[in-house]
């Protein structure tokens, strides 16, 4: 049953700007869909290969950084600046991951490090400001087209994004549950619960913690290359610890356990604050009190409450 | 010969766990290592699997060296280990323990071509059923088939450990490496771990394993070894073995013998 809910949500997600109105619906569902892509490629290298990542940010930031500095001061088109976006990110977790797993860091010792690389990544971004215009940020002017039979489609306009962030989701999801349904995913479970015994059955630990790290990574630069283009901005904020940590609270509230749970997950925590109508004080005051609530009381978090405790294999 | 340990010693700090250690294995044998608790059994099987590095001494594998290779590489050239307390996945089922265990069988077939079925999962199909059918015919020798939809948390110990001796065979070893298999099984469980061992070496795989029950090795090994103090102090066939001095001593102590 549980392996239908993916596609009907597809279904329903495709027919929703039917009913949607207003651009700021819009504008909520759309980050919402972007985060939840976050979120599912974090889960990857979280909840399916159990390592507790702070360097999804600096995925994520980077390549945001990399598509817009090529496209506004290089006159690159968006499409091609994707790939050297996501080949920086792919080195960037190569070299972070096989200096983290060479050295055996596990749990806190994996997350602190890993937070550690962020924030120097970002501290760069920051000082860079021949680069990157430092704290002020960069905004982001140019729209990236789209070849359509019927000429180039500019993404602009809320209706167009809506559905650009859909496809970024539905491929990040569809990477993750190729990969999770395979051999890896197997090799990724093994490591998750039992690491020494999954060595003695020939897997290759360091290896396809590697593997995981660095899948997981490239996904979450692929969101921030259309990220940056749908804000219009981009600042340092992107690299954040914040940000690592909004995309793990995601996680937990819609469930570590399943490659849909962070999609709830995503898409609940983005529309919250803007569903709580009241002062901001109050607002980010329920905010917490909720996403705590919920931790504590699901701790396999929104769909875990639908789904038979099983993890798939 | 399949496999040869030469000159095998390892020292922990000031502690000599395996001291000079030589010996062969030949292909199809069942071979026993002896010696009361702290004797160096587990030492020496956990530096055939590469789990350890001996401080001296070599390891032949098919005329191939394999001092300083991984774990993960040992396994998979054909040396799998059990372990004495059963390593599981506590909240998996005994099938998807099965299933994880299958990734080597998997990679043997396909090797980098196992990328392709990412995209395409079809043109596995029929190792995966190849693989499906082993798991059955393992689980069914291993007498699991009952218990396969069950979590490795509710199995009973002995269940535990034959999940253990399934997934090792999973992985098509040459070599299989049970360290001490019979400990806290009943009379009733020992009886059935022979007969499931028997039905192994049956299917061509030599097996090494360690005991310190005289007992229930004594029946199943065709040759065996005898380690006190991480030294060698008897090889040959087991029942010479048994009953030579210097076991008999390093069991019972000297005014026994």
């Amino acid at each position: 049953m549980m392996r239908f809910v993916p596609l009907v949500a597809l279904a329903c997600a495709l027919a929703a700007p039917l009913f949607i109105r207003s651009d700021s619906t819009f504008a909520i569902v759309t980050f919402g869909l972007l985060l939840a892509s976050l979120a599912v490629s974090f889960n990857l290298i979280f909840g399916f290969t159990g390592q507790l990542s702070f360097f999804h940010a600096a995925s994520f930031g980077v390549a945001a950084y990399i598509t817009a500095i090529l496209v506004s001061d290089y006159r690159w088109n968006f499409w091609l600046a994707i790939g050297p976006a996501l080949a920086t990110v792919a080195m960037l977790a190569l070299v972070v991951g096989a200096i983290c797993f060479r050295f055996k860091l596990r749990e806190f010792y994996f997350a602190v490090v890993t937070m550690a690389f962020s924030e120097m990544i970002r501290l760069v971004v920051v000082n860079w400001n021949s680069v990157t215009n430092g704290t002020l940020g960069m905004t982001v002017t140019a729209q990236p087209t789209l070849w359509s039979p019927s000429g180039p489609v500019a993404l602009s306009g809320a209706r167009v994004w809506y559905y650009v962030a859909l496809a970024v989701l539905v491929v990040t999801y569809v990477v993750c549950q190729r990969v999770l349904a395979s051999w890896i995913g197997r090799c990724f479970a093994a490591i998750r619960l039992n690491e020494q015994l999954g060595e003695t059955l020939g897997v290759n630990v360091f290896l396809y913690k590697l593997l995981s790290f660095v899948i997981g990574s490239v996904l979450a630069g692929l969101v921030g290359c259309f990220y940056g283009f749908y804000t219009g901005f981009i600042e340092p904020q992107y690299l954040s610890i914040t940000q690592s940590l909004d995309i793990i609270s995601m996680v937990l509230l819609g469930g570590v356990s399943s490659l849909f749970g962070p999609v709830i997950g995503g898409l609940v925590l983005t529309a919250l604050p803007h569903v709580i109508d009241l002062t901001a004080e109050l607002r980010i005051i329920l905010y917490g009190a909720i996403l705590i609530f919920v931790i504590l009381v699901m701790p396999r978090g929104i769909f875990g409450l639908f789904e038979r405790p099983h993890h798939a294999v | 010969m399949l496999f040869e340990a030469r000159g095998l010693t390892k020292r922990f700090g000031g502690l000599t766990a395996v001291s000079d250690v030589s010996f062969g294995i030949d292909e199809g044998e069942i071979i026993g290592i002896f010696g009361p608790n702290g004797s160096g059994k587990t030492t020496t099987l956990s530096l055939i699997a590469g789990m350890l590095a001996p401080t001296a001494g070599d390891l032949v594998w098919q005329g191939q060296g394999i001092v300083g290779r991984r774990p993960f590489e040992i396994a998979e050239m054909g040396i799998v280990k059990t372990f004495q307390n059963p390593q599981l996945f506590p909240e998996l089922t005994v099938l998807d323990h099965m299933r994880i265990a299958s990734h080597l069988g998997f990679k043997r077939a396909l090797g980098a071509r196992r990328l392709f079925t990412l995209v395409w999962p079809w043109a596995a199909a029929d190792i995966e059923s190849g693989a499906d059918a082993k798991m059955k015919d393992m689980l069914h020798l291993c007498r699991l088939t009952e218990a396969r939809n069950e979590k490795a948390a509710a199995l009973s110990y002995g269940a535990e450990k034959m999940l253990g001796v399934a997934m090792a065979m999973m992985c098509d070893p040459k070599l299989l490496l049970l360290d001490e298999p019979a400990s806290g099984l009943g009379q009733e469980e020992i009886v059935n771990l022979e007969a499931v061992l028997r039905d192994l070496r049956a299917h061509g795989v030599t097996l090494c394993i360690i005991d310190h029950k005289v007992g229930f090795l004594g029946r199943l090994a065709d040759r065996s070894i005898a380690l006190a103090h991480g030294a060698m102090i008897a090889q040959g066939a087991t029942r010479d073995v048994l009953a030579s001095d210097a076991v008999v001593e390093a069991y019972l102590g000297r005014k026994h013998a």
